[in-house]
């Protein structure tokens, strides 16, 4: 590879990493805009939906868009726009504008990531590595995502998520721009392409299911972390991070780990057995879910580039693939958090309600002073009302502790068996989602196991 | 080995290790990692040897719960916090479209099923018994809308609700 190209490799793949973290980014964030917006949790669940449906719907006619402007000239535009609207994403103060400008960053992505499909061969000389070199980095950026957004959450702001952004999109479009100056002369290596037409169905409908279980996995998990186990932010992004360094590790072992099918088939059975865990937790403990992260993290690194090279190489034009993948992917990411969103809401409904009875009967039953008790009944039923639809935070209710050190210990004791009820509640509400998404992993087995009879 | 067979053990350890993560995760109780279910209030409580009026007219009240909840059709632990303030028992009736009055009987039927609860307990003598329920039966509807709307609390309601009876429970207690 001569030194020219080089930056450009790195800004292609930064490109392509960048934008595709977008669609998980700001899954850490989302509780702190729940809050400061103050809207609900399938509000607030549009601003990850809103991104991954307009880059289903418009990746394709982006990636015609790309062939017919150059895509030198459309990878600057939809950076630019990316950026521009990821500056507008930061600037929001309400929940419309937010989902709005993430639509148009939606728009931009699609156009940048298409396009650079189809300037990587040309950066990298072969076909086969461009397709290798997109799907990794596109893996990588949707893995490390949800922990770099924690980062900036805790550290800074939700807004930074998007403010960071625009400049590292900036520069990525800045060696991307000599080739739309070129764009003529841009030569993409044809010796390898064959011309199908048609994309890959059993390869993009197994992305969309493995795709809307990885959603389930990533958006679920921080939610549980985050509003049922009460971790910060920056806490959730240290937790969650086991699921990028695995996947990290399985992009590492997969090209050498078999044919492409049979990664594609031991990355989805590895992404149902980790959602599998997450169902059945057997406690409210953070060393719980990184067994089963490891699994999604290792899984999602082999099924998503392995299904991506099948869907792609050897197919022509390679924008146009890479956009039916694109498409494939967010549209199942969309759909799995659409699908999922109005069954953990329920679920956690009906939990919380659970809690609290189980709570009260603990409260009722418990050997303490019967004052004490009423004074503890009226301060948790003040919190409940605080806090409606989530799951609520008790123990400042029992402050201040009573001075007596028999009763002092029979409320400690009345909080803990308290709290182990909301822990038990807020961990048993997710796993009906986590027990579908997992269902949602199986099923892309079947396109995986049809596709080797069935070459569409 | 070849592609085939690496790929083949690819599979064979994807399963291996899902499967092992799902049965340990079974083997240490996830199936039932979830919040205790509250008993059904229809059904009797045991009763302690109280010691003391105190504790006698807690497990009255809670006895006396159980039976009101029984008859509205929800659970104890739902009915003790709505009557725990009048705002939230407001929110209660409205919730369950009940009405003041109905809400009143069923706390009257929940004091009656609380004198079962002790007698049959040995916690309150026959000869009590027999007054106190005769007593409640004739607490007018409109005094029990009036008692539960000033109760502060809920202990506060029951141990209003004792106040009448009182005294001659303190007289014969076991």
């Amino acid at each position: 590879m001569s030194a020219a190209p080089r930056p450009r490799l790195a800004a292609l793949a930064i490109a392509v990493g960048l934008v595709l973290a977008d669609s998980s980014i700001v899954v850490l964030a989302l509780p702190q805009i729940y809050r400061e917006l103050d809207t609900s949790v399938a509000g607030v669940t549009w601003v990850l939906v809103s991104f991954n449906l307009v880059m289903a719907l418009v990746a394709v006619p982006a990636a015609h868009l790309a062939r017919r402007i150059g895509p030198g000239r459309a990878a600057a535009i939809g950076l630019a726009v990316f950026a521009g609207a990821g500056i507008a994403c930061g600037l929001a103060e309400h929940l419309s504008t937010l989902i709005a400008a993430r639509c148009v960053q939606a728009l931009g992505g699609a156009m940048a990531v298409t396009a650079v499909l189809e300037l990587l061969p040309a950066t990298v000389g072969s076909e086969r590595r461009a397709v290798a070199v997109w799907a990794t980095a596109g893996a990588t950026g949707a893995a490390l995502g949800p922990a770099v957004g924690g980062l900036l959450t805790e550290l800074v702001s939700w807004q930074s998520i998007f403010l960071v952004q625009a400049p590292i999109a900036i520069a990525a479009a800045i060696p991307v721009l000599a080739v739309a100056r070129h764009e003529a002369s841009t030569a993409i290596v044809s010796a390898e392409l064959r011309r199908t037409g048609r994309p890959h169905l059993l390869a993009n409908a197994a992305l969309a299911l493995v795709s809307a279980a990885i959603a389930a996995a990533l958006f679920l998990l921080v939610l549980l972390l985050i509003e049922g186990w009460r971790l910060s932010p920056i806490g959730a992004a240290v937790v969650v991070s086991a699921m990028p360094l695995a996947a990290l590790l399985g992009a590492r072992i997969g090209p050498r780990a078999g044919s492409e099918r049979a990664r594609a088939a031991a990355g989805a059975i590895l992404v149902t057995g980790g959602l599998g865990g997450l169902a059945l937790l057997p406690k409210a403990n953070v060393a719980l879910t990184l067994p089963p992260q490891i699994l999604v993290g290792l899984g999602l690194a082999l099924v998503l580039s392995a299904l991506t090279e099948t869907a792609l190489i050897g197919r022509a034009p390679q924008a146009i693939h890479g956009g039916w993948t694109i498409s494939a992917r967010h549209a199942g990411v969309a759909i799995g958090l659409i699908a999922l969103t109005p069954v953990f809401t329920a679920d956690i409904a009906n939990q919380r309600h659970d809690a609290i009875d189980a709570g009260t009967a603990i409260v009722l039953d418990a050997r303490v002073d019967p004052l004490l008790k009423l004074q503890l009944a009226q301060r948790i039923e003040d919190r409940l009302e605080g806090e409606r639809g989530k799951v609520p935070t008790i123990g400042s209710a029992f402050e201040p502790l009573p001075s007596d050190p028999g009763d002092r210990a029979d409320v400690i004791r009345l909080r803990e068996e308290l709290q182990d009820q909301l822990d038990r509640a807020a961990t048993h509400a997710f796993s009906p989602s986590f027990g579908l998404g997992a269902l949602l992993g199986l099923l892309a087995l079947i396109p995986i196991g049809l596709a080797r009879r069935v070459d569409l | 080995m070849s592609s085939r067979g690496r790929g083949g053990a690819l599979v064979a350890v994807a399963i291996v290790a899902s499967l092992a993560l799902i049965l340990s995760y079974l083997a240490a109780g996830g199936a039932s990692y979830e919040p205790a279910k509250v008993q059904d209030p229809c059904k009797p409580r045991p009763w302690h040897e109280p010691e003391g009026l105190e504790q006698l007219a807690e497990q009255f009240s809670l006895s006396a719960l159980d039976g009101a909840a029984c008859k509205l059709g929800v659970s104890r632990e739902t009915l003790a916090r709505a009557l725990a303030t009048p705002a939230s028992r407001d929110r209660f009736a409205r919730r369950y479209g009940l009405s003041e009055a109905e809400i009143a009987r069923a706390v009257r039927a929940g004091l009656l099923r609380a004198v079962d609860d002790a007698e049959r307990a040995g916690a309150l003598n026959p000869l009590l018994a027999a007054p106190l329920r005769a007593t409640l039966r004739r607490i007018p509807i409109d005094q029990a809308i009036e008692l539960i709307q000033n109760a502060e609390s809920l202990l506060n309601s029951f141990q209003s609700f004792l106040g009448p009876a009182g005294g001659l429970i303190e007289q014969f207690l076991p």
